[in-house]
């Protein structure tokens, strides 16, 4: 136990002292902050544009006018947002008309022009010509005060006044709040929570990875340079292995740790400054920040002893790398899943995959973020997580133990078999 | 103080290690001397249990193998290697403390050491910043520097300069001198003569001869003389003593019978001229190797046996 620690040390300090390393740690999250916050920021404040849409309506129930008094958004400069314009087709020419619309589509003279078919009414169905789709929330407000029209249409050929189709077409507007731990959260829109899984399920993957492979390369490095037989002559293989995995882990945590401090002088400046960076900000909980330590120290173990299980056979990090792809598929593969866990959270999809012992890390991680799953299941990953750890360890202990002192020809997995039955 | 017990070790296919047993004393420098993949660095791994046995047992002090062990051991293995990117210093200490001494114990020594090998104002600097001649030094210090009673070499010779040849020599000397143990393991095998006390020569993973030095030369040499003599050689020739001569010029080359005193023929070659040199032929070591391989009926690979 005493050499594993002065291994642990001795890992430890070789990385934590270098140059790289705080470069790293300082620009990982900047970059990643970059690529989060740099959308966000630019949907918000790109500035709004008028929207001219042509109207064909065949129909001479007036939709046209009543869209037009729908549609009275107004700009930031307070000038109209919409610009309706009705086109009359010319002599029953339905062709001819929406060429010289496309013409003008194609000119940037118009956005787009939709085409109200005489039946509008009664099948509800209508065509919409556009260059781009542009802004989804411009699209949305427009179809949705087409609907409202079409409908109101309907009511009163059905006989209601205007003033009751008022009333009865009337939406409703839901406001979302989150019940977290039994608490109403307010004021924290999903988006936001969105926004912060996503962003700490992109931290655990790259850290994971990141320093998984760090223990792979270590290892190579080492029977590159011979040194690892001056090691085994003082040491056993097993204080080797775990002295290395946890050195490199520990390096993890302390980019934790710095990017803690960060983030919370970040968060700080952030709630003062309102905007998105202050919804995700006011996101975090120490509970959040507990379960992805935890998670990342479970995904960093069993992660980083399968690499070092592949580094022990391999000569040299191309080798590594064609060994080492399965297991970084099913680490790339949990990053795809959160559109569908975030969705539904509590499918059986998403119980199942997050007590995958490849899996669990980020995606039970993803699942208590969102909506936190039955403490059983909880209890269920962390036992689950331990004893891959422990059955991991075993296997590659063993593959250690043989491989480490072989060079050349790396072994195919045959002979690996072999030495874990063996040894 | 190392006991190798009917020990066999195999890897797929072949036997690097085949029912070998020795003993080895306390004190002086055992000389494990074969050609290259004789199974000697397999049986030095196996004695700092780096890797198990198939068959036998192994003891040290007199106990079975353990990791507590490896701290009393000193091991300096072919392949040599160091964390390069680690200052001198530093790594002298680390590998000092994963062998179980105090760091500062270990720093203490080791700035011995670096004073007495010259490199005193290198402690600082990283690893990879040193010479290769600087590094072997370092590693040298490294595998002495927790003050083992058992030193272990393997090949410490292959690739060193001249410097560093003789200050290992010395090295090596200054242990057996302290009462160390000291096992020499190598394939250059006349380089070593004059530093082991006893040895064991090894092929194929079998052993073919152990025991001291000087009488295993002994035995091996005695029955052949050189002789730098003025005056009439029939004198020598017909002596009946005498199997062979062979003229070489100047010198003759004599080769006497089974059981026969060497001082035997220097007396009559006294009493019938004058002798100017007289030396009763050594057979270096490769001679003796390649004799006895050849007399237990074994086949040697010439290239990876190095005399000279």
């Amino acid at each position: 136990m005493k050499k594993m620690f002065k291994v642990v040390k001795r890992e430890y300090l070789e990385r934590v002292k270098k140059k790289s390393f705080l470069i790293g740690t300082i620009l990982g999250p900047a970059l990643m902050a970059v690529l989060i916050f740099a959308p966000m920021l630019f949907m918000k404040y790109t500035p709004e544009t008028r929207t001219r849409i042509a109207v064909i309506d065949m129909t001479g129930a007036g939709i046209f006018g009543r869209l037009q008094a729908a549609l009275t958004d107004t700009l930031a400069d307070g000038t109209p947002k919409y610009e309706l314009r009705k086109v009359d087709v010319a002599g029953g020419d339905l062709a001819g008309t929406k060429n010289e619309l496309n013409y003008e589509i194609e000119s940037d003279v118009l956005e787009g022009y939709i085409v109200l078919p005489e039946d509008v009414i009664e099948k509800g169905e209508a065509n919409f010509y556009g260059k781009r789709l542009g802004n989804i929330k411009t699209m949305e407000r427009f179809e949705s005060a087409l609907d409202n029209t079409v409908i109101g249409i309907r009511l009163e050929i059905e006989g209601i006044d205007d003033a009751s189709v008022e009333k009865l077409t009337k939406g409703l507007k839901v406001e979302v709040i989150q019940v977290k731990e039994g608490k109403e959260e307010t004021g924290k829109g999903f988006d936001s929570m969105f926004m912060s899984s996503f962003m700490f399920v992109m931290m655990l993957y790259m850290t994971i990875l990141m320093w998984g492979i760090a223990v792979q390369r270590s290892i190579i490095e080492e029977k590159n340079n011979r040194v690892i037989e001056v090691m085994l002559s003082s040491l056993r293989p097993i204080d080797l292995l775990a002295g290395k995995i946890l050195g490199v882990g520990a390096v993890g945590l302390t980019q934790y740790l710095i990017w803690a401090v960060f983030g919370v002088v970040l968060a700080l400046y952030g709630m003062s400054m309102g905007g998105p960076v202050a919804e995700v900000a006011a996101s975090l909980s120490i509970g959040t920040m507990a379960f992805f330590v935890a998670y990342y120290l479970l995904g960093f173990l069993f992660y980083a002893t399968l690499f070092a299980g592949i580094g022990s056979v391999c000569n040299t990090d191309q080798e590594a790398q064609q060994l080492q792809q399965p297991i970084v598929l099913c680490l790339v593969f949990t990053i795809l899943v959160p559109m569908m866990i975030i969705q539904n959270p509590d499918s059986m999809f998403a119980t199942v995959i997050s007590l995958i012992p490849f899996f669990t890390p980020i995606v039970m991680f993803m699942r208590i973020n969102i909506l936190t799953p039955p403490v059983w299941q909880i209890v269920l990953s962390f036992l689950i997580m331990i004893g891959s750890i422990y059955a991991a360890a075993l296997l590659s202990a063993k593959i250690f133990r043989i491989g480490i002192l072989m060079y050349g020809k790396r072994p195919d997995l045959r002979e690996m078999i072999k030495w874990m039955r063996r040894a | 103080m190392l006991s190798i017990e009917k020990v066999t070790k195999r890897y797929d296919g072949h036997t690097a290690v085949d029912d070998l047993s020795l003993v080895i004393e306390p004190g002086g420098v055992f000389g494990l001397l074969g050609p290259n993949g004789a199974g000697k660095t397999t049986i030095i791994r196996m004695v700092m249990n780096i890797i198990e046995p198939d068959e036998g047992r192994i003891s040290i002090f007199g106990e079975p193998l353990s990791e507590k062990m490896k701290e009393k051991v000193g091991y300096l293995p072919e392949e040599r290697g160091m964390y390069r990117k680690m200052k001198v210093l530093e790594h002298l200490v680390f590998l000092g403390e994963i062998k179980g001494i105090s760091s500062s114990v270990a720093h203490e020594r080791s700035r011995k050491w670096l004073e007495k090998v010259g490199l005193s104002e290198w402690r600082d600097k990283t690893v990879e910043s040193l010479s290769k001649g600087m590094q072997q030094k370092i590693q040298f210090i490294s595998t002495v520097l927790h003050e083992p009673q058992l030193v272990i070499l393997d090949e410490p010779f292959s690739g060193l300069d001249p410097i560093n040849t003789e200050m290992l020599k010395d090295i090596i000397t200054d242990m057996k001198d302290a009462g160390k143990t000291v096992v020499l393991s190598t394939h250059m095998m006349d380089q070593v003569e004059k530093l082991c006390g006893r040895i064991c020569l090894i092929n194929k993973g079998k052993k073919i001869l152990e025991g001291g030095l000087s009488d295993i030369k002994m035995k091996m040499s005695k029955n052949v003389v050189s002789i730098r003599f003025s005056g009439d050689r029939r004198h020598l020739e017909t002596w009946p003593e005498v199997e062979k001569v062979v003229d070489f010029g100047q010198d003759l080359s004599i080769t006497l019978k089974g059981g026969a005193d060497p001082n035997g023929i220097l007396r009559h070659a006294l009493d019938n001229g004058r002798v100017e040199r007289f030396e009763i032929g050594e057979m270096s070591l490769h001679d003796i190797f390649i004799a006895k391989v050849k007399e237990k009926g074994g086949e040697i690979d010439e290239e990876d046996v190095q005399g000279r």
